[in-house]
């Protein structure tokens, strides 16, 4: 609780290995509920285990198992990024020349092998990006936390650090979890995903799984006549959802095809490209919000989904 | 090393929009040539299987990062070099008194005796070497702990790096702790080692002995005393200060305002109303009144010695609660 409001309550989740997203929009519970697993925080009621360590009596433990990338800017911008992570892996109780080693590393594997000796201060904002992901890896946790980890990057900084976040899921053997508002983002990294909203857990499980349960749709690419196509599929009782050209029909079998054909025919549209389309995790968030509204109460209103 | 292939072919060019036109085909865009960038290093992960050390060593970090960055250029807390060059100056300056010294004892005559009365051992000197007004506590003290505690912790409120430590098995009372002893310690190498330096130096110079030493030892540890306590609340206070703002310099001139300004608010009262009761709220005061009363000198305040070291005793209590709150509020994820 934080005063007289509620940031978490009756959250129930069990994490294993590999990436797990968490979404959710602001003021869902987010950061509180990474407060609470890295045991900075005391619940007021229940109680949970990071590592098999419990989240309320040994917060300094989990924190020196675990590793954490903060959304915000956290560096010394007077320090060399070498100095940084040494730094960061030191507070963790690291020996100066273990961690002057292993910050040589780290810093190589982030990609800033030829920018290490540099001054924070002169870094890009994918660099100190990079930095703050090679401080939280200095000394190789078992859990890695990511609090918005592709904020302010470009393109190809962005991609960089997703395939360096999936590289350390599948070289580094230990368990991602990752917030994020770009969806994309998230499907790129985890397999698994939490999503809140005020404070409770809506939904939770793999993507892949979740993906299954929307609604099937066709997706048509339609060159002249696609409104006189619309409108004859509504006319004929399919449920149409259009963005100019293309159109995403409700699947509700090898029927939906042919009257896509048939409408073709009969308007005189050209049906370029007719495939089965794929939900994204984008997809799964905006029709749980959707189905949420601002009176969602429990995660039970997503049933069915 | 993964050398990028130059035949490689660089990107695809779809110019979708040439076909069609009609309803829906006004929103068309043309999509062209994306090049996929080569990446020309390795990256591979490599885990690491040592062990962490204990609290202390933890702990001995946070000293070390803040102390070292003192006198190493680079490596550890970054001072800036005028910082350190007025280190430099106010050391240099606090150890005149040795120099004189040294003259006194190369001299003879009425030479040395001048120089030993003005600059040697006896109890306004000592209590001179830690509270004197001018220069010490107008010029060097007050000036060496605005420029050493200013940054301590608004620098972190600033550059959000408490989230360095509080995501890592620091507590906050490490933290606050390692903070605090970290300026201390600079504080008192520079003002107690002066001290101490000064202290043994009229020893050596003048060759004096036992007897001697165990007729002013009192009064020497009545003075270091006095510096400790000095040491104590310019800490505390600057330390409070610099944990309330998120500008090295709005804490460092709030530090030299707070000190020097209540010296002088009060001294124009005790002109203007003849009272120095109005000196219980200047540190300076505060820790002179007690200083004397230590080293054994006649008091200049005419309130009574307990409120003035009552007066003490609050104001570190008053900002070591600030420093500790603050300390307390510092996020790890902001909202």
């Amino acid at each position: 609780m934080y005063g007289p409001h509620v940031a978490l309550d009756g959250i129930n989740l069990k994490l294993g290995t590999g990436g797990v997203g968490i979404l959710g929009p602001n003021g869902s519970g987010k950061s509180t509920l990474f407060k609470c697993i890295l045991g900075l925080i005391r619940i007021t009621e229940g109680g949970g285990s990071v590592l098999g360590r419990n989240i309320v009596t040994m917060g300094p433990e989990i924190r020196s198992k675990i590793g954490y990338m903060a959304e915000y800017d956290c560096l010394d911008p007077g320090l060399t990024a070498v100095d940084q992570v040494r730094y960061a892996g030191e507070l963790l109780g690291m020996r100066p020349d273990h961690a002057t080693q292993r910050s040589h590393e780290v810093l190589q594997y982030v990609g800033l092998e030829d920018q290490r000796y540099r001054k924070i201060e002169t870094f890009s904002t994918g660099m100190r990006q990079a930095t703050k992901l090679a401080c939280s890896i200095v000394h190789d946790p078992e859990i890695l936390f990511c609090d918005e980890p592709t904020n302010g990057l470009d393109a190809s900084a962005r991609q960089f650090m997703l395939d360096t976040l999936k590289r350390t899921i599948s070289e580094g053997g230990g368990t991602v979890i990752m917030t994020s508002h770009v969806m994309e983002d998230i499907q790129g990294v985890c397999e698994n995903v939490v999503m809140l909203s005020e404070g409770k857990v809506v939904i939770q499980g793999r993507i892949e799984e979740l993906a299954n349960q929307i609604t099937r749709e066709i997706e048509i690419s339609v060159w002249g006549g696609a409104t006189k196509l619309e409108e004859w599929l509504l006319m004929n009782g399919h449920r149409v959802r259009r963005m100019g050209r293309i159109m995403r029909v409700e699947h509700k079998g090898d029927e939906t095809i042919h009257a896509i054909l048939q409408g073709a025919s009969s308007t005189g549209a050209q049906v370029r490209v007719l495939k089965e389309y794929e939900p994204d995790l984008e997809d799964i968030f905006l029709l749980i919000m959707q189905r949420l509204g601002q009176s969602a109460k429990a995660s039970s209103d997503l049933e069915g989904v | 090393m993964t050398e990028v292939d130059g035949d490689m072919p660089l990107g695809e060019t779809r110019i979708e929009a040439a076909y069609g036109s009609g309803d829906g085909d006004n929103t068309s865009t043309a999509t062209v040539a994306s090049a996929p960038k080569g990446q020309i290093f390795e990256q591979i992960y490599r885990p690491w299987n040592g062990t962490l050390g204990p609290r202390w060593v933890r702990n001995y970090a946070i000293y070390r990062h803040h102390v070292y960055g003192i006198v190493t250029g680079s490596g550890h807390r970054r001072y800036h070099p005028f910082v350190r060059l007025t280190l430099l100056v106010v050391i240099l300056g606090s150890m005149t008194p040795i120099l004189m010294l040294l003259l006194s004892s190369m001299f003879s005559g009425d030479a040395s005796g001048f120089l030993n009365r003005m600059w040697g051992v006896n109890r306004y000197n000592l209590w001179g070497n830690i509270l004197g007004y001018f220069p010490r506590n107008l010029c060097m003290w007050p000036l060496l702990t605005a420029l050493v505690v200013g940054g301590l912790v608004s620098d972190d409120r600033k550059n959000g790096t408490s989230a360095i430590y509080f995501s890592r098995p620091i507590s906050r009372l490490d933290y606050a702790s390692m903070k605090w002893l970290s300026a201390a310690s600079v504080l008192g190498a520079v003002i107690l080692l002066t001290y101490i330096m000064y202290y043994s130096a009229a020893v050596v110079f003048k060759g004096e002995g036992w007897s001697y030493i165990a007729d002013t030892i009192p009064i020497f540890m009545g003075g270091l005393t006095a510096g400790i306590l000095l040491v104590f609340t310019y800490t505390s206070i600057g330390i409070a200060l610099s944990s309330i703002s998120t500008s090295r310099f709005t804490a460092s001139v709030s530090f030299l305002g707070l000190v020097l300004g209540s010296k002088i608010v009060a001294w124009l009262i005790e002109i203007q109303f003849e009272t120095t009761y109005i000196y219980l709220l200047s540190p300076y005061d505060c820790l002179a009144h007690v200083g004397q009363w230590l080293v054994g000198l006649p008091p200049n305040y005419n309130h009574p010695l307990a409120v003035s070291a009552v007066s003490l005793i609050l104001m570190n209590l008053a900002s070591l609660a600030v420093f500790a709150s603050r300390v307390a509020s510092l996020e790890v994820t902001r909202e």
